[in-house]
């Protein structure tokens, strides 16, 4: 018995001490890389100040282009969102923004029209994009705080980094791979992290009726996020991008900006599908966005 | 409870602690601990199912010591009755009643009758076809006096819950299992870690091969239309590998784990995809229900005795039941319909022994490995799709070679990273296969630094986020 429970004490052990070994590796590869949002923004961003920035998911990240808003109204931006992620997840990248030591005048706030009104907020699936810095204490509290399976894979990477680098390795261990040869690697966006749709020749519209829908802002992480930016002294602007089916009306408040684009646009060859627009329908929205931010900004 | 979760993971190590260190004193105590533990393992699924098995239990238990008693051969006969119907009976209801009720509707429909069915929304207990069929060989077993029953319900009880093979066998004999639970265990180091050498390949096969596989397979089966017949054949060649890994993997975790609590279990699959025929493939395949289906309905039935054209009816009965076994549906029917034609050729010709000697393969030999696994890759098909008319469009649209497109398997970063790994995988549990057959062993044997580095593969390269569930949990 003793043999035995050596012989596979030694495998085993073994075989945890090389894959924490090389999960310590893989984060710090990415950590050290631009491959992801948050590391991007610790590596790739020179600039410490900013006029604005947007946080938000996939409709922040291909509806505004800094680079356009920047052209038109003189301001420094750069875009922060990240696909498949909450209000939590935006939370989340405001705290690791501040915590650079780097400062902006106005919080863009962009996420999907759903999750103002979300009330059962739990963990976003791109959330692992945070785990190289899971050392750190916003990162670490936030998944501790958050619930369920995941939430405590990547909690537990902190003391177990193989737990998370195993149970994501398609998203993070192969792409630390690649991080190690190539450090200035984005994962689909630019050097202002922004990212576009394609425009689909001929494309036609499904929708055949516009709802209504009414963004009342419940969440607890936009509460969170009102605070911290009233804290801080910058300015929150809500961000409702356009869609093909919804008419979204806000109700107002005096502690921070709404713009609303979400009729902005009705032409089906501008949308990539019915909530995001594609490369053309980006610049006609930075546009106009350019325009609503100058307003805010000079206010 | 599944082998390739958390749970298990804890589960195992606790069972093994009390079994060597707290009960092994007791012989009973450790079959104690045995049935409690399978229970426990099986109720983590769906505690509900637990009153199924241990009625199957009391039943073929009394029957046996009643089979032993008896001298009346009527008497005996009709004993052995009870015991198939009270099995194929649960068998039949939990798995099949839905299925025949739909066929009785369909038929009588087409003759202009409606029939208003009562379907029932009936749960299938997971492992209901392999405990069934382990109690019933036990019954036909001491029926036919070629065993004698046991006189302790423990025991018994130890012997159709075993955890490590409940669910998914290997589907044990009782003269193999039982007389292993009416001795004592003494530990065994080599035994065990041969069986811990078992489990990280199994783990292997099922966590990188087979649910990395599912990635592209359950891509293409959901919708076969929006797919070149290119990616429809290569499709269904994963499939081949996802069933291979996914089964086998089981089962070679199954055996590790019985050898950690010092019992032998049986050979389930030995590299079927290194055979050079039908007939070889299905030595090879699923072992434990061939060779049962072979003593307890091709032999019954008179086996290779008698006429030509009796001999060919025998084994096209048990190719469809061994079909219809897999599950209620059409496409298992004509699955083991389409390898009892491909295996009638072999044995019309007394060509289905030509590969019995040796396993050993020579340059030669591929051509017709090649062959072989391209005829059992075609007959997945049926086996995967959810009815006949998709299996049959899907076939016909890899024949019409209308387009060579591989798209699937490299337009995006991830696909083409699923892609990598799967090829990887692939190839190396092909040539450990590969070695181990050249040397005519038995099994895959790895070693201290090929099981670290197989661990290390399991950890960086396996799916643990959504994995798949076990396909043969659903038969």
């Amino acid at each position: 018995m003793k043999g035995f429970l050596k012989k596979t004490a030694l495998i085993v052990f073994g075989a945890l001490l090389l894959a924490t070994l090389i999960s310590y590796g893989s984060l710090y590869f990415l950590r050290k890389s631009s491959f992801y949002k948050p590391s991007f923004l610790v590596n790739a961003v020179k600039d410490s100040k900013f006029d604005y920035i947007i946080l938000g998911a996939s409709t922040g990240l291909t509806t505004l282009d800094t680079k356009t808003i920047d052209k038109l109204t003189n301001l420094k931006g750069i875009n922060l969102s990240m696909d498949d992620t909450a209000l939590a997840s935006h939370y989340l990248m405001l705290q690791h923004f501040l915590a650079q030591g780097r400062t902006t005048k106005s919080v863009v706030l962009a996420p999907g029209i759903s999750a103002f009104n979300a009330t059962n907020e739990g963990i976003s699936d791109n959330d692992y994009r945070f785990m190289m810095f899971v050392n750190e204490p916003w990162v670490y509290n936030y998944y501790k705080e958050q619930k369920g399976y995941e939430a405590n894979v990547m909690q537990y990477s902190k003391y177990i980094p193989f737990a998370g680098v195993s149970y994501f390795n398609a998203e993070l261990f192969y792409p630390s791979l690649l991080s190690a040869i190539q450090p200035n690697k984005r994962n689909r966006f630019d050097d202002s992290g922004n990212y576009t749709y394609p425009v689909i020749q001929n494309r036609k519209s499904k929708v055949s009726k516009i709802k209504p829908y009414i963004v009342e802002f419940k969440s607890q992480y936009f509460e969170k996020i009102k605070t911290l930016c009233g804290k801080m002294g910058v300015d929150l602007i809500c961000y409702i991008s356009p869609t093909e089916d919804m008419n979204v009306e806000t109700s107002t408040s005096d502690y921070f900006f709404i713009i609303n684009h979400s009729q902005l646009i009705r032409d089906p060859n501008l949308f990539y599908d019915k909530s995001h627009v594609n490369s053309i329908g980006r610049e006609v929205t930075s546009e106009a966005f350019a325009q609503e931010l100058i307003k805010i900004i000079n206010k | 409870m599944l082998f390739n979760s958390l749970d298990f993971a804890l589960f195992l190590p606790v069972i093994f602690i009390l079994y060597w260190f707290v009960t092994n004193k007791h012989l009973r105590l450790q079959n104690s601990l045995i049935v409690l533990s399978s229970y426990v393992f099986y109720g983590w699924w769906d505690y509900r199912f637990l009153a199924l098995i241990l009625f199957s239990t009391i039943v073929d238990f009394l029957i046996g010591r009643l089979l032993n008693r008896s001298e009346n051969q009527k008497h005996r006969k009709q004993l052995l009755l009870i015991s198939i119907l009270v099995n194929i009976g649960l068998l039949g209801f939990f798995k099949y009643y839905n299925f025949f009720v739909d066929n009785f509707v369909e038929a009588f429909s087409f003759f202009g009758s409606e029939i208003s069915p009562s379907s029932l929304n009936i749960i299938l207990p997971v492992g209901i076809s392999f405990y069934t069929f382990q109690t019933l060989s036990y019954t036909i077993d001491v029926y036919r006096r070629k065993i004698e029953p046991t006189h302790d319900f423990i025991q018994f009880a130890a012997f159709v819950s075993f955890f490590p093979q409940l669910v998914a066998g290997p589907i044990e004999r009782a003269a193999n299992l039982l007389p292993q639970f009416k001795v004592p265990r003494m530990f065994n180091s080599e035994l065990a870690l041969s069986g811990f050498y078992l489990i990280v390949w199994g783990l292997f096969k099922k966590v990188v091969v087979a649910d990395n596989c599912a990635f592209f397979v359950n891509q293409i089966f959901d919708n076969p239309s929006g797919y070149s017949s290119a990616e429809l054949f290569l499709g269904a060649v994963l499939f081949g590998f996802q069933i291979y890994g996914d089964f086998s993997g089981y089962s070679d975790i199954a055996i590790g784990t019985a050898r950690l609590f010092g019992f032998n279990l049986m050979t389930n699959f030995s590299f079927p995809y290194l055979t050079r025929d039908i007939a070889e493939f299905w030595r090879r395949w699923h072992i434990s229900l061939s060779t049962w289906f072979r003593d307890y309905i091709y032999i019954p039935l008179g086996g290779s005795r008698g006429k030509k054209f009796v001999q060919i009816r025998n084994v096209f009965i048990v190719f469809l039941v061994s079909g219809f076994w897999h599950g209620a549906n059409w496409t298992f029917i004509i699955w083991g319909a389409i390898h009892a034609l491909l295996f009638l050729p072999l044995f019309v010709f007394k060509a289905n022994r030509n590969h019995v000697n040796t396993t050993r393969i020579e340059l030669i030999h591929w051509p017709k490995i090649l062959l072989t696994f391209f005829l059992v890759t075609i007959a997945w098909i049926f086996f995967r799709a959810d009815t006949l008319s998709m299996a049959w469009s899907y076939l016909s649209h890899i024949f019409d070679f209308s387009d060579g497109s591989l798209g699937l398997f490299y337009k995006t970063s991830k696909s083409m990273l699923f892609t990598m790994i799967i090829v990887l995988s692939i190839i190396v549990m092909m040539l450990f296969e590969y070695f181990t057959v050249q040397k005519e062993q038995k099994e895959v044997k790895l070693n201290r630094l090929t099981s670290l580095l197989v661990i290390l593969l399991i950890i960086f390269m396996g799916v643990f986020k959504n994995p798949s569930d076990f396909i043969y949990f659903q038969f």
